[in-house]
């Protein structure tokens, strides 16, 4: 039966999926889409590449919005927990989606544009419809809200991505992160952005899908620049503390409880006058039920998401939401909710295929982030 | 010399005098990509055709190893437990998994060839 609606799932192709096969990518349907999983060096020297030079990421399932009209940034104001007063014309912010009982619709990063009337939306691609219907209900029609698929987005991540992309743009060099540009590159316009999703320095692009693969094909021109895929771009994050949509948030998940409190602008938190505002104010007045931690476990077998988390009392007190390899500390590594009353642990119990394994609860990042400061 | 069977869950059996060596298919190790970890069974203990036994997990995902024919674990190939990517170095040899005892002899029939296992994995590339 589920293998029969499976089979009427439609699975779409991003632009550079011809390009992929060619790169002998091993391809897997991900968040509606066939995307890369690997290609033939595999995910652990992906992994390991993009932390010492820079790596090429397809990430074009993601929805790219823009929402033009007058006074959009307070209207988006209404949606969203920040302050565009301190976001500067051409910065970056990441922020979320959410309900009016305080969950994660979706997170995003929010571009100010140097168009006053005209803001840019980056979602998670298994949320771009349901965040299109938030956007239509609490926009009124005076903004036009466009889903751009006539846009690809490689993300180009590592310490080496600025001096790669410097050689084919050379502006970019003086770019701050969570900043973003336009840029005439030969006769089509590309957006970039210093942001990512690795714990690394990097950009992503925005392409007209027609240009991806011969943009691609330049990038790659780069000694230091390599092709890799999803699973590098999922331990890569695990290891940065970067939650997954769907995974580690969800509409069951408040931002305190993922530990995304930083992303709040404090006085609209005070002033709790966004959707969702009321109920976070009260959860932080009140407290969290749970709240995200890091976990090391003992020895070298992974606990994936939903590894129950035990005491040493054996009382359940909570689930791993990502967990794996780490490639990089070559230990298992995971992240998961822990109940906040037991919020003191220092050892817990992670129950792998009937095994207690000893644990140790750390905080998140396993791995510090290594974004660009600019010196002055 | 010893005959090699293969299973449709892609692990093989070298038979040689009733011992039999298990191990997964470079195939297998292929599609699995960087192996990580490997959970192999105690020493001593007995299993049942088809029983899963093992588990390898790599960067992805774990999966479970289904031994190929009824016996008891004479020896585990106890390096994997520090260095498991041996598993995707060399799947037919020194990334062996565990030695058996061959209880049931006749259960090989119901095993793959080398030659009718090439096709199957041939059938899906």
């Amino acid at each position: 039966m589920s293998e029969l609606l499976n089979e009427n799932i439609y699975v779409e192709k991003t632009s550079l999926f011809d390009f992929h096969n060619k790169m002998n990518a091993k391809m897997v349907s991900f968040g509606g889409y066939y995307l890369p999983i690997n290609y033939a060096g595999g995910i652990i020297s992906e992994h390991k590449h993009t932390r010492s030079k820079a790596s090429i990421f397809d990430v074009s399932h993601m929805g790219q919005i823009e929402i033009n009209g007058p006074f959009v940034m307070e209207a988006m104001e209404k949606i969203l927990p920040i302050s565009f007063s301190k976001v500067l014309p051409g910065k970056i912010k990441y922020t979320q989606f959410i309900n009016s009982e305080g969950r994660i619709i979706d997170d995003l990063m929010i571009h100010r544009t140097n168009n006053e009337n005209s803001v840019w939306l980056v979602v998670n691609a298994a949320c771009k419809e349901k965040d299109m219907r938030h956007l239509k209900k609490n926009l009124n029609k005076n903004f036009t809200i466009n889903l751009r698929d006539d846009l690809s987005l490689i993300a180009l991540q590592g310490p080496k991505s600025e001096l790669a992309l410097s050689r084919v743009i050379p502006c970019i060099s003086s770019m701050e992160f969570m900043s973003s540009i336009w840029v005439n590159y030969k006769n089509y316009k590309v957006l970039i952005s210093r942001c990512g999703y690795t714990g690394e320095d990097g950009f992503e692009i925005s392409i007209p899908n027609k240009n991806v693969t011969s943009f691609t094909e330049i990038l790659l021109k780069n000694p230091e620049v390599k092709l890799a895929g999803l699973g590098a771009r999922d331990s890569l994050r695990l290891e940065a503390g970067l939650c997954l949509y769907g995974h580690d948030i969800s509409q069951e998940i408040t931002p305190l409880e993922a530990g995304l409190k930083w992303s709040l602008d404090k006085e609209r938190l005070n002033n709790a006058d966004f959707i969702g505002g009321y109920a976070i104010k009260d959860e932080l007045i009140n407290g969290s039920k749970r709240n995200l931690l890091g976990f090391l476990p003992k020895g070298r077998a992974p606990a994936r998401e939903g590894t129950l988390i035990y005491d040493s009392q054996d009382n359940l007190i909570g689930e791993v939401t990502s967990g794996g390899f780490s490639p990089s500390l070559s230990i298992p590594i995971s992240m998961g909710y822990i109940n906040s009353s037991l919020l003191d642990q220092k050892e817990v119990f992670l129950d792998v295929r009937g095994k207690k394994i000893p644990t140790e609860v750390v905080r998140l990042p396993f791995l510090s982030h290594n974004y660009f400061k600019k010196v002055n | 010399m010893a005959d090699i069977f293969y299973t449709k869950d892609h692990e093989w059996i070298k038979v040689d005098n009733g011992e039999g060596v298990v191990g997964i298919t470079a195939y297998a190790s292929e599609q699995l990509g960087d192996i990580v970890f490997v959970e192999l069974p105690q020493k001593g203990m007995s299993f049942d055709q088809g029983k899963d036994v093992a588990v390898i997990e790599s960067v992805k995902a774990a999966s479970e190893i289904y031994t190929p024919a009824t016996g008891e674990i004479l020896e585990i190939n106890s390096s994997l437990e520090e260095r498991p990517e041996v598993v995707n170095n060399d799947p037919l040899g020194s990334g062996w998994l565990y030695k058996m005892r061959v209880l049931k002899p006749e259960e090989l029939k119901s095993l793959m060839s080398e030659e009718d296992y090439n096709k199957l994995i041939g059938a899906k590339s």
